[in-house]
């Protein structure tokens, strides 16, 4: 099956079996390196991109789905502005995840922040609620390789620099 | 491409009409919702999928969400993540817990409300919420050319080890319809992980009606993926009508009586999964007398 898409601003026109799932398309096809493995679906959470902006498991999408969407992996991701405040948050803290998950986590992170920094949607959420939307997020991943409670204080510093970044924008 | 492995053709109907041409020619064809649970079988790839893919992603019909006085309409395909953020001020709370715990955000995106009520053989949250609401889905069967559509209550769907009753012959599932008049209690509660260990997992949702100092309906179902489905009529008739606050003894003695009922029933269950339902069960009661109490 001829499937046209965007993965990381390239336009690709990729010749794939129509059920394959992106995240082998990634892997095998093109040799994305920013993808370390596949869970076949059972939502490790390893395998986390950026599809038209949205973050997704990418274990979980087929190929005939991805026809005209845009999609980011890390290695595009890791050179936009949003990577930064997360990157800073990562020194802030003085924690970072380990390499087999830190793309994963980052796009994870990413999500969360895209979700809490919107204005509208965090109005009406109590702290409490906000806080276990970010551990309930943060949980898809299975590395054991960070504490939670470290993971949800670099996503909070995250969150300051993004809405700072966005207040100097808009000023 | 892999070799020897024919890559499955994919058609994208856009209304229903459409879809009963697919299906007529293709009655073998997997019908394509959100594809979580599909894509998380361990043999899904590489696999020939022989007579096709039929992908609902483009049929508008199957996405809209809409309310009157009486009851809230779903449409299969929309989303959890779509419906939760949608239907804060329309649904019950009981359905607002049982869309929180249907994994993250990023994979709320990708469940459908029609996949996860069809997935063969397993029952999840949210077909176990649903079961004790008044909720109806629409299910249209396809007979060659023809169609017919039936209303069916969401409990009516599945046998007691939670497999499709419906799926003897093609069929899609288009809408599912919630009234909205329920109860003023209502509880949700997973334990384990439905996705990654779905085998230790169990589902666990009540509902309930009070009036003055009694209780006029009750409603409890229960499920153990790839295991169990139980909705316990004979504990809701034990407790329709009862007085509030129930005697401890009494919530004791309700809660083995439903142990013995699950034993008696289903024989896949572990003792540990059965000895969970049992204390969120009286754990439900003790909340409900309290509430009455103040």
């Amino acid at each position: 099956m001829k499937i046209d898409c965007i993965i990381d601003g390239k336009a690709l026109s990729l010749s794939v079996n129509s059920n394959k799932p992106l995240s082998l398309i990634l892997m095998e096809d093109l040799e994305n390196k920013s993808l370390t493995s596949h869970c076949g679906g059972r939502a490790c959470g390893n395998c986390v991109v950026l599809l038209n902006d949205e973050a997704i498991l990418s274990c979980m999408v087929p190929a005939f789905r991805i026809r005209g969407m845009k999609i980011r992996t890390f290695e595009s991701y890791q050179r936009s502005r949003q990577y930064r405040d997360i990157e800073r948050a990562y020194k802030a803290s003085g924690n970072t995840p380990c390499r087999s998950c830190y793309n994963a986590r980052t796009l994870i992170i990413e999500s969360i922040l895209q979700d809490l920094s919107s204005e509208n949607k965090v109005r009406g959420r109590d702290e409490e609620s906000v806080h276990q939307h970010i551990i309930q997020e943060l949980s898809l991943n299975t590395c054991q390789c960070i504490d939670l409670a470290e993971l949800v204080q670099i996503v909070e510093i995250a969150l300051t620099y993004r809405n700072r970044r966005r207040r100097v924008r808009r000023s | 491409m892999l070799e020897g492995v024919r890559s499955p053709l994919v058609y994208t109907p856009r209304s229903v009409n459409e879809f009963a041409t697919i299906i007529a020619r293709h009655p073998h064809a997997v019908i394509w919702a959100g594809g979580t649970y599909l894509m998380s079988r361990p043999q899904y790839y590489p696999s020939e999928a022989n007579d096709g893919i039929i992908d609902l992603a483009a049929m508008e019909e199957l996405k809209r969400i809409t309310r009157n006085d009486r009851y809230v309409e779903i449409g299969a395909m929309v989303t959890a993540g779509q419906l939760l953020s949608a239907g804060r001020l329309l649904l019950p709370s009981l359905l607002q817990q049982t869309l929180r715990t249907m994994g993250t955000q990023i994979v709320r995106r990708q469940i459908t409300v029609g996949g996860s009520l069809c997935i063969e053989g397993e029952r999840l949250s949210l077909a176990t919420a649903l079961a004790i609401l008044p909720a109806t889905a629409e299910i249209k069967r396809f007979d060659g050319n023809k169609v017919t559509t039936h209303w069916v209550a969401i409990s009516k769907l599945y046998d007691k080890e939670g497999v499709l009753t419906i799926a003897d012959q093609p069929f899609l599932l288009t809408r599912i319809r919630i009234g909205l008049e329920f109860g003023d209690f209502q509880r949700f509660l997973l334990f384990g992980d439905a996705v990654r260990n779905p085998l230790e997992c169990g589902i666990v949702a009540f509902h309930a009606k009070r009036e003055q100092n009694g209780l006029s309906k009750a409603q409890f179902s229960v499920a153990f993926p790839r295991k169990a489905f139980h909705i316990s009529r004979d504990l809701e008739s034990k407790l329709s009508g009862v007085a509030l606050p129930i005697h401890p003894e009494r919530v004791n003695t309700l809660s083995y009586e439903l142990v013995a009922e699950l034993t008696k029933m289903h024989h896949a269950i572990s003792d540990l999964q059965l000895e969970r339902v049992r204390r969120i069960f009286e754990s439900f009661l003790h909340d409900l007398n309290s509430q009455s109490l103040s």
